[in-house]
């Protein structure tokens, strides 16, 4: 039996490896993330640990409250004199690793795109890890150096100028030196150097520090002096050993990334489930094909057992030979994506790639185990193939049509997966789990939708091949009639098409939606006709550029938004602040329980709150609400209003003054400005003369019009789900693959009708177009149902949301743009077998066994 | 009414062949494992004539037709069909050819299961891209006594009926040759005298010319001419007298 098995692989090899196919793309997917983001991981610690070589012990400040930025606060500078009192210090340093901006001498940004640039401090020689293998460390307040990399990016040289930006103005500095940390690629971040006061006054930092770096005396542990300088420093820092500081920002960037991961991996469940569709039709029409040879098996003696043992080892090595394709496939797919990142502007840092055992292991058991559970149907139905078999002519195998049992599976099914997506969306549980019912839900649908599928086919085939008909004629007709010979399995090849091409739609619907919704947002809410950025909408820029905006003539009034999450009740919410005099002639609220003078007035011990914050905490007007900052110090506001929370939080779920931010938080620079003209001014030249008056003092910031901002809110939204498209195509293609598995075995099966229609003179070209409109019958099935579907569950998700003004919008041209896309997809899926078909052997064809 | 029935051509023994072959040659195989499926035959058939083709198993029958019909080529010698020479001929002028001057009737798996039965017969014409002649095409349906069969699909016929609708789809183009490879092969008596009364028919009625292959002595006493194959070699060339005069040369052909 065992000899058998592989015999009948290798004499359908070409099909094994066209099921295989369904199975490499996901696996390569799952592969292709362990290895990126292992690589990325190690990379990571290889910095931390290499930056810290000289260091013993670290001393940083706690942070109670993550900020969306990500950065960290800074403590008292005081800290250093107490620590060096500290028996067993041998030497110790304070230190600045902030975010800013590093520009050229003309201004413009150095790095691409998100890639962070950090302002550091210089390090005394015991603690610096860097060599510097052109120029010196800065000896002066103008100086500074650059990490190699930047540097060449940017294409600048010592002895050129270059411009960093912190929370103030823009500070040229003469590039004195070039850096580089050990043996690790920084990836896209770049790092500049200069003097540790200069660092500091860049930074908004005099008199803080970032960081203290400690050595140790010869003969104390590590561990032992980090207890000792506990014992002195106060509580809002934290202490460790040079390892356990690695190991902490190593983890800190590991679970940062997990997000990449999970969604990688969930893009790679999606190429799975899909192809085990691709899995499940290949192996049916295998075992429909075999049923003679199953038959004559049994009448030698096979038993049920070993014709299902048969099939299932089959099933195995097609799944072990995909995954290992698929883990290689996936080492060279970390490459890809890695460039792929590198493109958007975040590249990773990145040394050799790493293969842990995890996941070749993990991949293996997937890859194999997804193509045996696929299969395990067909291999079932293989089983009940009698003896008889063998002597008829054309035997149905399964018998009994259990329509009622396979209605209610399904009626099951489809229940299960809507309550689990309706209670998630309900419930608004988020993150990881929430995320992993609302997939599961939605593969209960699915798998419900295509069980009914069978039935749906034989209609949709009639209404789709219509004007196909019309078209094609006979051949139009004839694709369309064996489109509908085998309605399972146009239906399960269909099916597969649906899912990835329902998240398709669906991504898209919701996308759309997303960008009307900014537009909502900019209409409704922002009265001003021009919005200040940091470059790209990620840095913050300094205040400062609010106060030269305001005295642009045509300005009347211009506000910055600062934002900082603190903790209110246990829970984290981003609050803003605003300039209280300017704020609502740019930013229109709307209120729950006050008015515009509310906002107007506000005083720095006073916040207005979002409806939201409100309803979460049980806060009214007049209550006094406590704010933890991230240093974990409580503040009181009394809480003056209650506005509406807009959709995208532009105002954070609470508004408090610039001073309040400035004296509690410590957030001295401004993610966002809004700016609003003088009736009657012209908006082309007050741009002009805002952008003229801000280039040289804050080359940082970034002056756009209404449509502008519009714009590039849409485009940020459209690169997300472009990237989102390259991912749901490995589904796609999966599906396609199964177009045209299944179309090459149909051709197969009729091999001797195709023969006969050669014979009596239907040309090549005849039986191609043929082949070709079934195939876009079944892939317009796929792709009409999967946006329907699609459009369907973009309509439900959006109901929920609708409360926090999130309103959906339906790119029918874009949904028009994909149907017709996949149309064409359907007739390169039917290139191979219609080829094939047409290259069959008239003679062979007709002649008799 | 038989005078409006448009002949493919008057039966005249003085006009030149419809099918003319000449020293056909067809060797699968090398060396040890070659065979000489034929091996030099030379024949030629007229017009309006309905030829029988026998001879035992693996004598080159199917091979020769194969030929003639330009499915196959041969690998010494030339044939022509209606005063064409077709060995050198690609694929798609052959494909042409198949379809404006030839019809096929095979043993099995000779109709789309998908198409009625009517639909089935005006395939070629379908293909071809042809209006059918509506009268002809009722004429050949009541020929094969199908008028009432029309719309069932083949799996809804028998098996006699199936064959008669690829008797009629063979006949609804008007071809030079009917080609018909074991037609009766899969049918009990009544029913193969039903397709073999329809070729007969044909032949009388419309001057059509048929060649067919068969292993029945029943069947090749229908025909005008008998041919015999031996081991890749024309070994008989006559006409029948009776079933059982076949019976006897089949018996010395062994
Ligand atoms: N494709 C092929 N490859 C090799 N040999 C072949 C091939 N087709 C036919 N032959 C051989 O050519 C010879 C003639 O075959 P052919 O099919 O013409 O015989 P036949 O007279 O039609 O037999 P039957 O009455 O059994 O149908 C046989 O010996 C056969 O084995
Ligand atoms: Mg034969």
């Amino acid at each position: 039996m065992f000899r058998l098995t592989f015999k009948n692989l290798w004499a359908r090899k070409w099909r094994s490896l066209m099921t295989a196919v369904a199975v490499i793309f996901g696996i390569a997917l799952v592969a292709g993330t362990y290895v990126l983001t292992d690589t990325t991981n190690q990379a990571f610690d290889q910095i931390f640990n290499e930056s810290l070589a000289g260091t013993d012990v670290v001393v940083t400040a706690k942070s109670e409250v993550d900020q969306q930025d990500g950065s960290t606060p800074s403590f008292s500078a005081k800290v250093l004199k107490d620590v060096q009192g500290v028996d067993g210090v041998r030497q110790a340093t304070g230190g600045i690793f902030s975010t800013g901006a590093i520009l050229d001498s003309e201004g413009d940004s150095t790095g691409g795109g998100f890639a962070p640039q950090f302002i550091s401090s210089t390090l005394p020689e015991t603690f610096d890890t860097s060599t510097y293998p052109e120029g010196h460390l800065p000896t002066g307040p103008d100086e500074a150096t650059l990490d190699e990399a930047a540097a060449e990016r940017a294409g600048i040289e010592v002895g050129d100028t270059i411009q960093l930006v912190g929370v103030g103005k823009a500070v040229p500095f003469r590039l004195v030196g070039l850096m580089r940390l050990g043996g690790s690629s920084f990836g896209g971040t770049s790092v500049a150097q200069v003097d540790l006061p200069v660092a500091q006054k860049l930074t908004g930092k005099e008199g803080q520090f970032d960081q203290i770096s400690i050595a140790a005396d010869t003969g104390i542990s590590d561990e032992e002096l980090r207890d000792r300088v506990a014992e002195v420093v106060p509580n809002d820092v934290r202490v460790e050993t040079a390892d356990e500081n690695a190991d902490r920002n190593a983890s800190e960037i590991r679970e940062s990334l997990s997000f990449l991961t999970i969604a990688l991996l969930a893009f790679a469940a999606i190429a799975l489930f899909v192809g085990s569709f691709v899995i499940f039709n290949v192996f049916s029409i295998t075992v429909a094909q075999r049923t003679r040879e199953f038959g004559m098996l049994r009448t030698l003696g096979a038993g049920r057992r070993q014709i299902l043992r048969s099939v299932l080892i089959e099933s195995f090595l097609i799944g072990l030979f995909g995954s290992v394709i698929g883990i290689l496939v996936g080492y060279g797919l970390a490459a890809g994506l890695s460039a792929l990142l590198k493109a958007i502007g975040a590249e990773l840092p990145a040394n050799s790639l790493v293969v842990l055992p995890r996941t070749i292991i993990v991949s293996l058991v997937i890859g194999t185990g997804v193509t045996m559970v696929s299969s395990f149907i067909p291999a079932i139905r293989s089983t009940r193939v009698p003896p008889i078999a063998a002597l008829q002519e054309n035997i149905v195998i399964g018998g009994k049509n259990r329509v009622v049992l396979r209605t209610a599976i399904a009626v099951l099914l489809g229940l299960i997966g809507l309550v689990l997506i309706g209670s998630t969306l309900i419930s608004g549980t988020d993150g990881g789990s929430g995320a992993a019912s609302i997939g599961a839900g939605a593969v209960c649908v699915l798998i419900a939708i295509s069980i009914f599928a069978p039935k749906l086919v034989v209609p949709a085939a009639s209404i789709i091949g219509a004007p196909i008909e019309k078209l094609g004629g006979l051949n139009g007709r004839l694709a369309r009639e064996n489109s509908q010979r085998n309605p399972a399995r146009t239906a399960i090849t269909a099916a597969a098409l649906m899912i990835g091409l329902a998240l398709v739609s669906f991504v898209t619907v919701f996308a759309s939606g997303l960008s009307s919704s900014v537009n909502k947002v900019v209409d409704d809410s922002l009265p001003g006709e021009i919005t200040l950025q940091g470059t790209g909408g990620v840095l913050p820029f300094p205040a400062g550029a609010i106060k030269a905006v305001q005295q642009v003539d045509g300005v009347e009034a211009a506000s910055g938004v600062r934002y900082v999450s603190v903790k209110v009740d246990g829970k984290t919410a981003p609050i803003s602040s605003v300039d209280p005099a300017d704020i609502v002639k740019v930013y229109t609220v709307e209120w729950k329980e006050g008015s515009n003078t509310d906002l107007t007035g506000l005083t720095d011990d006073e916040i207005v709150i979002g409806d939201k914050l409100a309803d979460d905490v049980g806060a009214g007007v007049g209550d006094t609400v406590t704010l933890v900052s991230q240093k974990g110090q409580e503040f009181d506001f009394r809480v003056r209003a209650v506005m509406k929370t807009d959709s995208i939080e532009l105002a954070g779920q609470g508004i408090v003054t610039q001073t309040a931010m400035e004296r509690d938080f410590k957030v001295q620079s401004n993610a966002v400005g809004l700016v609003k003209l003088d009736p009657g001014a012209s908006l082309e030249s007050t741009q002009s003369a805002v952008e003229t008056a801000l280039k040289e003092p804050f080359p940082t910031v970034d002056v756009l019009n209404q449509g502008e901002l519009k714009e590039q809110q849409k485009s940020q939204i459209n690169g997300l789900l472009a990237m989102i498209y390259v991912l749901l195509a490995l589904a796609v293609v999966v599906s396609l693959v199964g177009i045209v598995v299944t179309l090459i075995l149909s051709i197969f099966e009729r091999t001797r009708e195709l023969g006969m229609l050669r014979a009596i003179g239907m040309s090549r070209r005849q039986i191609k177009r043929m082949v070709r409109y079934e195939a876009v019958i079944t892939a317009v099935i796929g792709a009409v149902s999967g946006l329907v579907v699609g459009v369907i569950f973009a309509f439900l998700i959006g109901i929920p949301l609708s409360g926090d003004g999130f309103e959906l919008s339906y790119p029918v041209g874009t949904l028009v743009v994909i149907l017709i896309l996949t149309a064409l997809a359907g007739v390169l899926a039917a290139i191979y077998p219609a080829r094939k078909a047409a290259k069959l052997d008239v003679l062979e064809a007709v002649s008799y066994e | 009414m038989e005078s409006t029935l448009a002949a493919p051509s008057q039966s005249a023994s003085s006009e030149s062949p419809i099918v003319k072959a000449i020293g056909i040659e067809r060797v699968y195989g090398e060396g040890q494992a070659e065979v000489r499926a034929l091996d030099g035959v030379d024949v030629s058939f007229e017009k309006g004539r309905f030829t029988s083709i026998m001879g035992p198993s693996g004598s080159g029958k199917s091979t020769l037709m194969h030929i003639l019909a330009g499915l196959d080529k041969p690998t010494a010698g030339s044939v022509e069909v209606d005063g064409e020479e077709i060995t050198g001929l690609g694929d798609s002028d052959l494909t042409e050819l198949r379809r404006d001057k030839l019809g096929f009737v095979f043993q099995f798996f000779n109709l789309l299961s998908v198409l009625t039965a009517e639909e089935n017969i005006l395939l070629p014409l379908s293909i071809a891209k042809k209006k059918p002649d509506q009268e002809w095409v009722d004429q050949v349906i009541d020929r094969v006594g199908l008028t009432d069969r029309r719309s069932h699909r083949p799996s809804e016929l028998s098996g006699g009926q199936q064959q008669r609708v690829a008797v009629a789809r063979a006949l609804v183009t008007r071809p030079a040759v009917l080609f018909a490879d074991e037609p009766t092969g899969n049918l009990d008596s009544k029913s193969s005298e039903d397709v073999l009364a329809l070729l007969r028919g044909a032949v009388d009625e419309t001057g059509q010319t048929v060649i067919m292959v068969t292993h029945e002595p029943d069947a090749a006493a229908h025909g005008d001419r008998l041919i015999a194959l031996r081991d890749g070699k024309l070994v008989h060339d006559a006409p029948p007298v009776s079933a059982d005069n076949v019976i006897e040369l089949l018996k010395t052909l062994g």
